[in-house]
C-alpha cells in the first residue's frame, strides 16, 4: 500500500479535490513557477561559468602550445580574460540577458550553433521518447498485471538494465548486432550522404531530417532517414523506457489496489476494462511530470548517443568542442541547454498543474 | 475472454512497432544503406570517408592534412609532382624555372578561367602570395614562404617570384604544398581569411573539381570543373562526396558496409589489419612521409650540458646506446601491425637522397637491436649502468597507440639492465610548452612533411636555430644543410643530403624509429587510387 502514496491522482475524493483547489489558484502556481525559473537559470549559469574557469582562461586551454606566449597574451587580452573574474562574470551575465551565449573559437555564435544543430537533437529526443513510450508503458502495464510473478521480475530487471546501462554501451551493442553482424541498419550518421545532400537542398530545410525527407516527397529518403534513426532512438530511448516501465508498474499496481477499483470490480467490470480504463489513464499522469526530468537526462544522454552514432546534433557538437578545448563554446552550449531544461520543466509543470488539480503551491 | 483481449492488445502494442522497425531494417538490407535514396548523385560518383577535419577552405588559414586534401581537389597549383614521382613539373603553369639565382619565373597558358567564369591570370597568382604574406595567419602556412621577397606580374601570363636567398631548390616544392594553392582575387579578401561559405558561394575554384554542396566537416560534394586545365587528367568520375567522420571506428564500419567507397585517413592499424582480410575490400598503401622519433635534449639528458655530471662524450654514449637497443621491427609489427615501418634514417625512404645510416651504425648492424653493442658503447665511455632516463610521450597527440609504443620502448631500453626508464605521459597542450622549456630530457615527437623534399626533414631539425630547441648545434651540419638547399645539381644535392644524414646519425640529436605508410581502404571494384610521395589523394582519378 505504500506505493499508493505516489499514485492514483484521481483517487482523491471530490471534497479533497475541492480542498486542493482551495489551497492555491492555478494562476498563482503558474506565476510562482515562472518566477522560480530565474533563480534556477541564475544558479545554473553561474555554476557553469565558475566550473569552466577552474581550468584557467579558455584561450590558453584551447591554443596553449600552438601559439607563442606573446600571441597567447595578445588573444587573452583581446578577449578580456585577463580582467578580474568578477568583471568577466558580470559581463557574462549581461550577455546572457541579451541572449548572447558567446562565440566559439571558430567564430560562430553559440545561438547559431543551437539553431543549426538543435533540430537534430530535438529529432533524436523525439524518437527516444517514442521508444520510451512504446517500450516503457506497455511493459510497465504488463509488469503490473503480472505482479510478483516471474514475468514481473524479468521486466523489473529489464527496466533496471535499461537505465543502468551506459547509453554509449547500449549504442555499441546495437551497432554490433544490427550493423556489423546482421548488416541491416546503417552504422552512423543521420542519413546516407546522397540522401543528406538531397534533403539539404529543399527550400528552408528545418534541420529535422524526418520532416525534410517527408517534404521531398521521396519515400526512399524517408525510409533512409528512419533507418538511421532506429538505433540512436533505441539507445537513448531505453534509458527513459526503464524509468517509465517502473513508474507505470508502480502506479498501476497502486491504482488497482484503490477502493474505487474494488468497487468497480464488485460491480462486475472486467479486468481488462479495469486496467485499460480505470487504472491505466490515472497511472500515466505522473509520467508527464517525469518527462520534465527526463528531458535533462535525454539531453545528457544525447551527447553520448550522438557521439556514438555520429548524429550531428548539439550533443555531438558539445563533444567536439570539448575535444577542441573550446570552453567558450562548451560554456555557451551548456548554459543554453540549462536554460532549455529549465523552460521545459516549467512547461511540463504547468501542463501537470492543468491536468492534476492537486499540483498547487 | 477478457484475458485474450488484453493479451492481444498488449501484444499489438509491442508487435506493431517491432514489425515496423524490422520492415525498415529490411528495406536497408537490400543496399546496406550505401545508396540511400538512390537517385542522388551519378552512378560513378565516388563516396570518400575521412576523419581528417578541415580547418579552413581558404589556403591562407589552414595548415593541416584535412584542409589540404580538400584544397588539392578544388584549387589550382602552378607546379606539382606527377603521379609516383617527386620531380616538380608544371601543373597550371606552362613553364616554371629559375631564370636567375633568386628569380623563379612561371608562365601561364592564355585563356585560363575559374569555375565561376572569372579570368585566371598572373594577377591572381600575385594576389595569392601577397595575401599569404599579408595575412600571415598563425594557423596558416605563410611561414613556408620565408624565402619569398616579392611577387611580380609583368603581364597577364607571367609571374616572377623574387627570392631572398639564391638557388633555393626547395621553393618549387613549397609551391606544390600548402601555400601554393592559387585563389581568385575577385572572391578572396586581401588581408583576412575568407569564410568557407563565401568561397563556395562564389564558386571560386580552379582545380579538377568545384564544390557544389558544403556542410563544414560533415559533407562536401565535388563536381567536375569543366574549366580545369592542369597536369592531371580531368575527373574520371561523375563527382565525389566527402563524408567526414569523427571516429575512425565509424569510418571503418562505413567502408566495411559499403556506405563509403573509399576510407582515407585515418584508420587505426588494427582496423586496417582487420579490413585487409575482407574480400570485398582492397587496401591501398603508399610511401608515408610521417615519421616518429625520440628527441634528446642536449642540456637535460643524462650527462647533458646543464646537469651536474655534464660530459658530452658520455651523453653521446647514452644516445648511441639507446639507438642500439631499439627494436624497430617489434614496434612496427606489435604496435602498428606493419602500418608503420622501421625507419633507420632522418630522411624517410622514398625521397631522393634517403639512406639508412642508423642501420649499420647501431644495434646488430642489420637493423636489429644489440644489447652487447649498447653495453660496449656505455662501458667505453665510462657510463655507469643502469642509466636513469626520463622519457616523455604525449598520449593524445599521436594516436591511441602512443601508450603501447612507449611502453614497448621502455621495455626495450630496460630489458638488459642498461637503462632505468621513468616513463610519463603529458597532454599535448602542456607537453608542447614543456618540451621547449627543457623539461623533458628525452621525448616523443612526430613529423608530417610540409612538402615532398628531403630538405623538410633536415632544415627544421638540425640547423642551429631549429624548432626542436634541444640545444643541438653543429656548424658543419648547419652549413651543409644551407648548401644543399641552394645546390641546383640534383646529384650533387643528393650527395650532400646523404652526408648530412651520416653526420646527424653520429650525433643522434634525434633518434628516428618509425615511418608511417599512407593507407586507403576501398571497395574491391574501386580503381585509380594513387598514394605516392606527394602525400595527396587526388580524387579525380578514382573510379568504380
Amino acid at each position: 500500500m505504500a506505493d499508493t502514496a505516489t499514485a492514483a491522482p484521481t483517487t482523491a475524493s471530490p471534497a479533497a479535490r475541492k480542498g486542493a483547489r482551495g489551497g492555491g489558484s492555478l494562476w498563482r502556481y503558474v506565476l510562482i513557477r515562472f518566477l522560480l525559473i530565474f533563480p534556477t537559470i541564475f544558479i545554473l549559469v553561474t555554476t557553469v561559468f565558475l566550473m569552466m574557469r577552474v581550468t584557467g582562461d579558455p584561450i590558453t586551454a584551447a591554443l596553449g602550445g600552438q601559439l607563442t606566449p606573446a600571441q597567447l597574451e595578445e588573444r587573452i587580452e583581446a578577449a578580456g580574460y585577463n580582467r578580474p573574474l568578477i568583471i568577466q562574470y558580470l559581463e557574462y551575465l549581461g550577455q546572457i540577458f541579451r541572449g548572447d551565449f558567446g562565440t566559439t573559437l571558430d567564430g560562430q555564435p553559440v545561438v547559431g550553433v543551437l539553431l543549426r544543430y538543435g533540430g537534430a537533437t530535438l529529432e533524436l529526443a523525439f524518437y527516444a521518447l517514442i521508444v520510451a513510450f512504446i517500450v516503457g508503458i506497455p511493459l510497465g502495464m504488463l509488469a503490473a498485471a503480472l505482479r510478483d510473478r516471474w514475468g514481473d521480475a524479468v521486466l523489473r530487471v529489464f527496466a533496471i538494465l535499461c537505465y543502468a546501462t551506459p547509453v554509449f554501451f547500449a549504442g555499441l551493442v546495437l551497432k554490433l548486432v544490427f550493423s556489423v553482424w546482421l548488416g541491416v541498419l546503417p552504422s552512423s550518421g543521420r542519413a546516407s550522404p546522397r540522401v543528406e545532400l538531397q534533403i539539404g537542398r529543399i527550400d528552408n530545410p528545418t534541420g529535422i531530417y524526418t520532416i525534410d525527407a517527408i517534404r521531398t516527397g521521396n519515400p526512399a529518403y524517408i525510409v533512409d532517414v528512419l533507418q538511421h534513426a532506429i538505433m540512436p532512438g533505441i539507445a537513448l530511448g531505453l534509458l527513459t523506457a526503464g524509468v517509465f516501465l517502473r513508474l507505470v508498474r508502480t502506479n498501476v499496481i497502486g491504482t488497482l489496489a484503490m477502493p474505487y477499483i474494488d468497487a468497480a470490480r464488485s460491480r462486475g467490470v472486467s479486468e481488462y476494462r479495469l486496467v485499460r480504463t480505470h487504472a491505466y489513464k490515472p497511472a500515466l499522469i505522473p509520467i508527464i511530470t517525469v518527462i520534465g526530468l527526463q528531458i535533462a537526462m535525454l539531453l545528457g544522454g544525447a551527447v553520448l548517443t550522438e557521439t556514438t552514432f555520429e548524429w550531428m546534433g548539439l550533443g555531438f557538437q558539445l563533444s567536439e568542442y570539448l575535444k577542441a578545448r573550446d570552453y567558450v563554446a562548451v560554456q555557451g552550449i551548456v548554459a543554453l541547454l540549462a536554460v532549455i531544461v529549465a523552460l521545459t520543466n516549467f512547461i511540463v509543470d504547468i501542463i501537470a498543474a492543468f491536468i492534476d488539480p492537486r499540483v498547487r503551491y | 475472454m477478457t484475458l485474450p483481449r488484453t493479451l492481444r492488445s498488449r501484444a499489438a502494442a509491442i508487435a506493431l512497432p517491432t514489425v515496423g522497425l524490422l520492415a525498415l531494417a529490411g528495406c536497408a538490407s537490400g543496399d546496406n544503406g550505401g545508396n540511400g535514396g538512390g537517385d542522388a548523385g551519378g552512378d560513378n560518383t565516388i563516396l570518400v570517408g575521412t576523419t581528417d577535419a578541415v580547418t579552413h577552405l581558404d589556403p591562407a588559414g589552414s595548415y593541416d592534412n584535412g584542409s589540404l586534401t580538400l584544397q588539392t581537389q578544388v584549387f589550382p597549383y602552378l607546379v606539382n609532382t606527377a603521379e609516383n614521382s617527386t620531380e616538380v613539373v608544371p601543373d597550371l603553369a606552362e613553364t616554371a624555372e629559375f631564370t636567375a639565382p633568386n628569380e623563379y619565373t612561371v608562365t601561364l597558358p592564355e585563356g585560363l578561367k575559374w569555375a565561376n567564369g572569372n579570368d585566371l591570370t598572373s594577377s591572381d597568382v600575385k594576389f595569392t602570395f601577397d595575401r599569404q604574406l599579408a595575412i600571415a595567419d598563425p594557423n596558416g602556412p605563410s611561414s613556408l614562404l620565408f624565402n619569398l621577397e616579392s611577387v611580380e606580374a609583368p603581364d597577364e601570363t607571367t609571374v616572377v617570384f623574387h627570392l631572398k636567398s639564391e638557388n633555393d631548390q626547395t621553393f618549387p616544392m613549397v609551391l606544390t604544398s600548402f601555400p601554393g594553392a592559387i585563389v581568385d582575387e575577385e572572391t578572396f579578401a586581401a588581408d583576412a581569411v575568407t569564410p568557407d561559405e563565401d568561397i563556395v558561394e562564389a564558386n571560386a575554384f580552379g582545380g579538377p573539381y568545384s564544390i557544389t554542396d558544403y556542410t563544414f566537416n560533415e559533407l562536401v560534394e565535388l563536381t567536375p570543373n569543366e574549366n580545369y586545365q592542369g597536369l592531371h587528367e580531368p575527373a574520371a568520375n561523375d563527382g565525389v562526396i566527402i563524408n567526414y567522420y569523427a571516429e575512425s571506428s565509424n569510418l571503418k564500419l562505413a567502408v566495411q558496409k559499403g556506405e563509403v567507397d573509399v576510407a582515407y585517413r585515418s584508420l587505426s592499424a588494427s582496423d586496417v589489419a582487420d579490413l585487409a582480410g575482407d574480400d570485398n575490400l582492397a587496401v591501398h598503401e603508399g610511401p608515408g612521409g610521417e615519421i616518429r622519433y625520440i628527441v634528446f635534449n642536449f642540456n637535460t639528458q643524462p650527462y647533458g650540458a646543464s646537469t651536474d655530471e655534464a660530459d658530452p662524450a658520455k651523453a653521446l654514449a647514452v644516445r648511441q646506446a639507446a639507438a642500439s637497443l631499439l627494436d624497430r621491427e617489434a614496434l612496427s609489427e606489435d604496435v602498428y601491425d606493419g602500418t608503420y615501418t622501421p625507419l633507420y634514417s632522418y630522411v624517410p625512404q622514398g625521397f631522393a637522397g634517403a639512406i639508412e645510416p642508423l642501420k649499420e651504425m647501431y644495434g646488430d648492424g642489420e637493423g636489429g637491436p644489440s644489447a652487447e653493442k649498447a653495453a660496449e658503447i656505455l662501458e667505453a665511455a665510462g657510463v655507469e649502468t643502469p642509466v636513469p632516463l626520463a622519457l616523455q610521450y604525449s598520449p593524445d597527440h599521436y594516436g591511441p597507440s602512443s601508450a603501447d609504443e612507449y611502453a614497448m620502448i621502455e621495455q626495450q631500453l630496460e630489458a638488459d639492465g642498461l637503462f632505468d626508464v621513468t616513463l610519463a605521459g603529458t597532454e599535448w597542450v602542456q607537453y608542447s610548452d614543456d618540451r621547449v622549456n627543457d623539461v623533458y630530457p628525452a621525448y616523443q615527437l612526430g613529423w608530417f612533411p610540409d612538402y615532398s623534399d628531403a630538405d623538410n626533414y633536415l632544415t627544421p631539425f638540425f640547423l642551429t636555430e631549429n624548432f626542436l630547441v634541444n640545444h643541438y648545434a653543429d656548424q658543419e651540419v648547419n652549413d651543409l644543410i644551407l648548401q644543399q638547399a641552394a645546390t641546383p645539381d640534383p646529384a650533387e644535392r643528393e650527395a650532400l643530403i646523404e652526408q648530412i644524414q651520416t653526420l646527424v646519425a653520429e650525433d643522434l640529436s634525434t633518434l628516428p624509429y618509425l615511418q608511417g605508410a599512407q593507407v586507403a581502404v576501398s571497395a574491391a571494384d574501386v580503381e585509380g587510387i594513387v598514394l605516392d610521395a606527394s602525400f595527396k589523394l587526388r580524387m579525380a582519378s578514382i573510379t568504380r
